[in-house]
């Protein structure tokens, strides 16, 4: 199952066409800024299905109501909870340096993609994980 | 015997260049030669006697005065101490103190009477002048005053730079009690902790606002120091004070500039910011799209792309416009100012959106008797109390009627504006930094685009005011502007 958190609607249908078209996976949820996604991850932990906990996790940076940076100051809190490896990528229109370094040294991010993402990563991505 | 005493002493004397008469037995003259070197005569251009001297020698006005002090020395020994002018070779009087004996504590024989001349060094008195002439010239050219405060005499001493510099005239007696009035009203506790802390002995150097006769406040650089007598006690507090309101209002003037280019370089920043990011996310998707097509299969696949082409391109435009909004602000903050009614502002501005007062059936207060009008730039303020206005209609609270209550006032000369409303409120400790951010938004109306406030800060900013916000969950959101 994957996660795809950001609030760029026409992204969000870009690759889930391609989530479609290359049969990347089964399941995917999409929140459109951190804070739908944290409720979600919450409701969660009060009830472990393990259907319904995503496999890996692409998170934007820049959102309204919660960005990407307090929802991975929230979700690092939890992540130890769920019994299983959520891997996590941040996916970002952003170049500045110090966001991908700052983004990279976090323990909880497996690594940073610059948008627009490569189809053939993706599915990489995707071999690697589920 | 008594001459060899006196020898070693009329020695120093000529070596001083001090002449001196000996007068033995009331007749018998002898002028020494330190005398007649002084006054630039060698003895054979002289006569050396009483009557050559008078006549000859002695400016007339003191010719009587001193034939009595000589009458008197030598018929009654009674000394004599007297100024006279006397004639110099170059035809010019000099000065000289002539003094009998006695003022050298000398015993001479009795038969025997000294006269000394002491030239008077018109040179210490010239410097003392020039000093003096200097120090003035000094302390006017700089704008120094000098001053002393005496505690055992309980008096405070101005000179007379200090005086012109506070505006008081020469003969002023500057008050010791009340001398917190010699500055400015908001540096009175700070006067008053430098001198008593000055009076225990700690010496002060600071910058502070003093205040003349006629009430005009000026920026100074105070120095004192404490003053000891033998016993080590603070007798008295010494120092000057110089007038640096020249350079002071310049440097407020700098610091200003310095505030406005910084709060320019940093919406330039965002601005940089967000063109980067904003723009970078419309040209990543056409890329993710032009991959797609690329590596899609069908024709109908294919034009399905192509389709949502169309949506990028349509917000692609919208973050443009945005964009440029921002620009237009920074280029018409030259636009012309005038004089703009708040009241008559906020009625065009409730006209424009009546459609929307109506259906959430907003009231809104206004109280404008303080200030009611402002010299503006009137689309600014317009867009102003628009965009706080639909904020606040559109983060109304779910379970009340939007009450927004809008009030001018003046603090420092400075003109407020305040509104007020009864809404949903923001969580400030989460999102207090960010509110006035581009395309920030905190709550889920999909109307939120996040430039309102952002466009409402640039705005006031761009005219060297400020908008703070004060705000609390399901409370309201306040909003303070100084324009």
């Amino acid at each position: 199952m994957a996660c795809i958190i950001d609030d760029d609607n026409i992204y969000v249908n870009l690759i889930k066409k391609i989530i479609k078209t290359k049969a990347l996976c089964d399941n995917l949820v999409i929140f459109n800024d951190g804070k739908q996604s944290i409720d979600y991850f919450e409701a969660l932990l009060e009830n472990l299905e393990h259907d319904r906990i995503p496999d890996i996790i692409f998170l934007d940076l820049n959102m309204p109501v919660m960005d990407g940076w307090q929802f991975l100051e929230h979700f690092t809190k939890i992540k130890n909870k769920f019994g299983k490896v959520i891997t996590l990528y941040v996916v970002s229109s952003s170049i500045y340096p110090e966001d991908i370094n700052r983004a990279k040294s976090l323990e909880t991010v497996e690594d940073y993609l610059v948008k627009p993402v490569i189809i053939s990563d993706l599915a990489k991505l995707f071999g690697k994980t589920i | 015997m008594n001459d060899k005493v006196i020898h070693p002493y009329i020695d120093i004397m000529e070596s001083l260049e001090v002449g001196y008469w000996k007068i033995v037995n009331n007749e018998n003259f002898f002028w020494s030669s330190a005398f007649l070197e002084n006054l630039g005569y060698t003895i054979d251009e002289v006569d050396v006697k009483l009557d050559f001297f008078i006549n000859k020698l002695l400016e007339e006005k003191y010719k009587n005065q001193f034939k009595k002090n000589f009458n008197n020395l030598i018929k009654n020994r009674s000394n004599f101490n007297q100024q006279i002018r006397i004639l110099h070779k170059s035809g010019d009087y000099k000065e000289y103190t002539c003094k009998t004996n006695d003022g050298f504590s000398l015993s001479v024989k009795k038969n025997s009477n000294f006269i000394f001349f002491i030239k008077k060094r018109p040179e210490t008195h010239e410097k003392l002048r020039h000093s003096n002439f200097y120090y003035g010239e000094t302390a006017k050219m700089t704008r120094t005053g000098s001053w002393y405060i005496d505690f055992i005499q309980q008096k405070s001493y101005w000179d007379n730079e200090s005086k012109r510099l506070l505006g008081y005239s020469e003969d002023y007696t500057p008050s010791l009690n009340e001398s917190y009035k010699y500055y400015a009203p908001e540096y009175h506790n700070l006067a008053t902790k430098l001198f008593n802390d000055c009076s225990r002995g700690i010496p002060f150097k600071t910058e502070i606002k003093m205040m003349t006769a006629s009430n005009r406040e000026f920026w100074v650089k105070a120095v004192g120091k404490p003053i000891y007598n033998e016993t080590n006690e603070v007798v008295g507090i010494r120092g000057v004070f110089h007038d640096i309101d020249e350079q002071k209002q310049k440097e407020i003037t700098l610091q200003h500039t310095s505030n406005i280019i910084s709060s320019q370089n940093s919406r330039l920043l965002s601005f940089a910011h967000i063109v980067s990011h904003n723009l970078r996310s419309h040209t990543s998707n056409l890329e993710l799209i032009v991959r797609l097509i690329n590596s899609s299969e069908t024709n109908s696949e294919k034009l399905e792309l192509i389709d949502s082409i169309k949506d990028i391109s349509k917000s692609l435009n919208t973050t443009i416009e945005h964009l440029n909004e921002v620009v237009t602000i920074q280029t018409q903050a030259n636009h012309k100012k005038e004089e703009v009614n708040f009241f008559i502002v906020l009625n065009q501005v409730k006209k424009s959106i009546s459609n929307i007062i109506k259906k959430n059936n907003v009231t809104i207060n206004t109280d404008f008797s303080l200030v009611e009008s402002i010299y503006y730039v009137p689309a600014y303020l317009e867009s102003i109390l628009l965009n706080l206005l639909t904020n606040a209609i559109k983060y109304k609270h779910d379970n009340r009627d939007p009450i927004i209550n809008i009030k001018t006032y003046l603090v420092d000369k400075k003109v407020f504006l305040e509104f007020q409303d009864n809404g949903s409120g923001i969580d400030m400790n989460k999102f207090g930094n960010k509110i006035f951010g581009m395309y920030k938004t905190f709550h889920y109306n999909t109307d939120a685009v996040g430039m309102g406030l952002f466009l409402v800060k640039n705005h006031i900013q761009s005219l060297n005011g400020d908008i703070t916000v004060k705000s609390k969950v399901n409370v309201g959101t306040t909003f303070k502007i100084q324009f």
